[in-house]
């Protein structure tokens, strides 16, 4: 399988075999390389603030509950009953005192112990060891500011390590503002017919299909005036931003003009006169380039394999794969504490207008996402490749930032590195093989400073 | 507040609204959005709720700021929609996709003041979009309706949709 996967793949020109979309194979080996040993999203501590709270979700495949405990400390289960296997939750989140099974009674407390069987004198003799039957913990959970992950794989790296220079990005959302952040409203869940690769790289780097997959919704909403994000992309001012790749498998794609995050808010007032009440707090808690020109702007943050969110236009996700020509995508819409009231509300309400189940740009990726994943299937295109080739080779260090950096928001550079990644993890039998990298790190240039 | 029922309302008002009702499928089936806004209140609200599954026994608290929406809508804001749509640019929709409304389940209730009416239906929204994709979406609704110069008019709806996960990858649609 290596064999393949190292042909299947070239990162270095841009290339990738459409059998990537389409291959069963390929899949099941995607849920134990991929889904299996990477940290996945679980849950921000904002959605399940109180003991008991509990928030169902999916790692790869697998059904997954995630709990607040009595001490504030977060665990997370396969939700499946060890009896016999029933899914032992079926509300997408609450607050529970104990799960109990439908099947034949079994119920679980919160930290997962099995705490009640149905005559268990009477039928197992009191020779059931209970202590044997609790839920099937989360091998490694753990959270960085608000973000709470999960991690099948003990031999991972830590999820500090693991985010690396990724974290000077999130930072410009959890950490901007001392009151930290929130995910706000229900989950939005919608079915693609897509792999699951496909909508991360059309986020985690394709800028060049904003001014023409999304002209429609540009002509009908943008209120601001931006050069960067022309309608037909014509006229796209190709320097507008940065593509940052090179973070262990993490990439960025960031405006740096300080608003451009809020150019589709049919009224952007409230919010810009909040990103100028406190832009020097900003800028004294994380720097003059960070809280100058990202915070606020449009930016794409993409942590391999599956999450991704967007500070500035407010919407996070995260994508679940269900078989390789399909997923469920979840989004939220994310804020900031500190924000005034009204200002959450309109977050929330604007997201749901332009990248909702009904979002005036959300509805012009699906079906271009579907239709690449179906011309994947054919026995032809099967034997075929596409092509992440924009701009190859000119990337390289910027002043200021971490990764390996090509300038604009047009360039395919953050797709090839996604795809470098997959393959790193896809071809790697452990943990130990998948290279660590976060290429020009801060903290290297400031050494070479000093 | 009312300490008896209403009477229900006249046949005839039955019959209009319930013929508003099935006009207005029939003229967005048509892609006649024109026609479709002139039907609507200058007041119009037009919403769905997003929503979760939740154990009937679960005590958690509301949401801080609500479920968030599918659609929250005035008139300006259906407009904006039906512009998109109309830019010419919404590939998605081009070449047209089929799609059919089926309204049942009416009932006209009597209402205050009392030159409007309250309305529930039931929708059934057919999508056949590229090749043999087929989507089929229900969902109830509550109206309200209008009687204005001679015509009804929809001033508020409140749409329930019936999927927890949406199974389509669009909804460049109206219920
Ligand atoms: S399967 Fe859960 S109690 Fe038997
Ligand atoms: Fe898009």
């Amino acid at each position: 399988m290596n064999d393949s996967i190292a042909d299947l793949v070239d990162s270095r020109t841009g290339r990738q075999s459409r059998s990537i979309y389409a291959s069963e194979d390929i899949y099941r080996q995607e849920l134990e390389r991929i889904f299996g040993r990477c940290w996945l999203f679980l849950v921000h501590t904002s959605q399940i603030p109180k003991p008991g709270d509990y928030f169902r979700t999916f790692m790869g495949e697998d059904d997954v509950i995630v709990i607040r405990q009595k001490d504030g400390s977060i665990k997370a289960f396969l939700n499946s009953c060890t009896h016999r296997g029933n899914r032992i939750c079926r509300a997408d989140r609450g607050n529970a005192r104990a799960f109990t099974c439908n099947y034949h009674g079994w119920s679980f407390s919160p930290d997962g112990a099995l705490s009640g069987v149905p005559l268990e004198n009477e039928a197992y003799f009191g020779e059931l060891d209970r202590t044997k039957f609790g839920l099937i913990p989360v091998t490694k959970v753990a959270e960085y500011k608000g973000l709470v992950f999960g991690c099948w794989d003990a031999n991972s790296p830590s999820l500090d390590d693991y985010l690396g220079d990724a974290k000077f990005f999130l930072d410009v959302w959890l950490d901007a503002m001392p009151g930290g952040s929130a995910l706000l409203g229900e989950t939005q869940k919608m079915v693609l017919g897509t792999n699951w690769k496909l909508p991360v790289e059309n986020v985690c780097g394709d800028g060049y299909h904003l001014g023409w997959a999304h002209a429609g919704a540009m002509a009908a909403v943008q209120s601001m005036d931006l050069t960067g994000l022309s309608v037909g992309n014509s006229g796209v001012d190709l320097d507008g931003g940065l593509s940052v790749a090179g973070m262990n498998g993490h990439m960025v794609l960031s405006a740096l003009d300080g608003v451009s995050g809020y150019a589709f808010y049919p009224d952007p007032k409230p919010i810009l006169e909040y990103l100028e009440a406190n832009r020097q707090t900003v800028i004294d808690r994380l720097g003059e380039v960070r809280g100058r020109q990202v915070w606020g702007a449009q930016v794409n943050i993409t942590i391999f394999p599956n999450l991704q969110l967007l500070p500035g236009l407010n919407w996070f996700r995260v994508y679940h794969p269900k078989g390789p020509g399909q997923i469920e995508q979840w989004t939220w819409a994310m804020a900031e504490n500190d924000m005034p009231e009204a200002v959450k509300a309109q977050i929330l309400e604007n997201q749901c207008l332009t990248f909702g189940l009904a979002g005036l740009f959300d509805n012009d990726d699906g079906d271009n996402l579907t239709a690449c994943t179906e011309q994947s299937r054919g026995w032809r295109t099967a034997q075929m490749d596409v092509y992440t080739n924009m701009a190859v080779g000119r990337s390289g260090k910027r002043e200021g930032f971490p990764g390996d950096i090509a300038a604009g928001l047009v360039s395919e550079h953050n797709q090839r590195y996604f795809y470098r990644r997959w393959q790193e993890h896809m071809m790697a039998e452990t943990w130990a093989e998948v290279p660590t990298y976060n290429i020009n790190s801060l903290t290297e240039q400031e050494a070479e400073h000093a | 507040m009312l300490d008896r029922p209403l009477a229900p309302p006249p046949v005839e008002v039955i019959v209009a609204v319930t013929q508003a009702l099935h006009r207005e499928a029939r003229l967005l089936d048509n892609e006649d959005f024109e026609g479709w806004l002139a039907m609507l209140g200058k007041d119009v609200s037009y919403r769905l709720e997003l929503k979760s599954r939740r154990f009937r026994a679960d005590r958690s608290p509301p949401l801080p700021f609500g479920p968030g929406v599918i659609f929250n809508e005035d008139l300006g804001r259906l407009k904006m929609r039906v512009d998109r749509l109309k830019s010419g640019f919404v590939w998605a929709e081009d070449p047209p996709n089929y799609i059919r409304r089926a309204v049942s389940n009416v009932e006209v209730l009597a209402t205050q003041p009392d030159n409007e009416v309250r309305v529930h239906s039931v929708l059934v929204m057919h999508r056949n979009r590229i090749d043999g994709t087929t989507r089929l979406l229900t969902a109830g609704r509550t109206d309200l309706w209008r009687s204005e110069g001679g015509a009804w008019l929809l001033t508020a709806r409140e749409i329930v949709l019936d999927h927890s996960v949406l199974p389509d990858s669009n909804l460049n649609a109206f219920f």
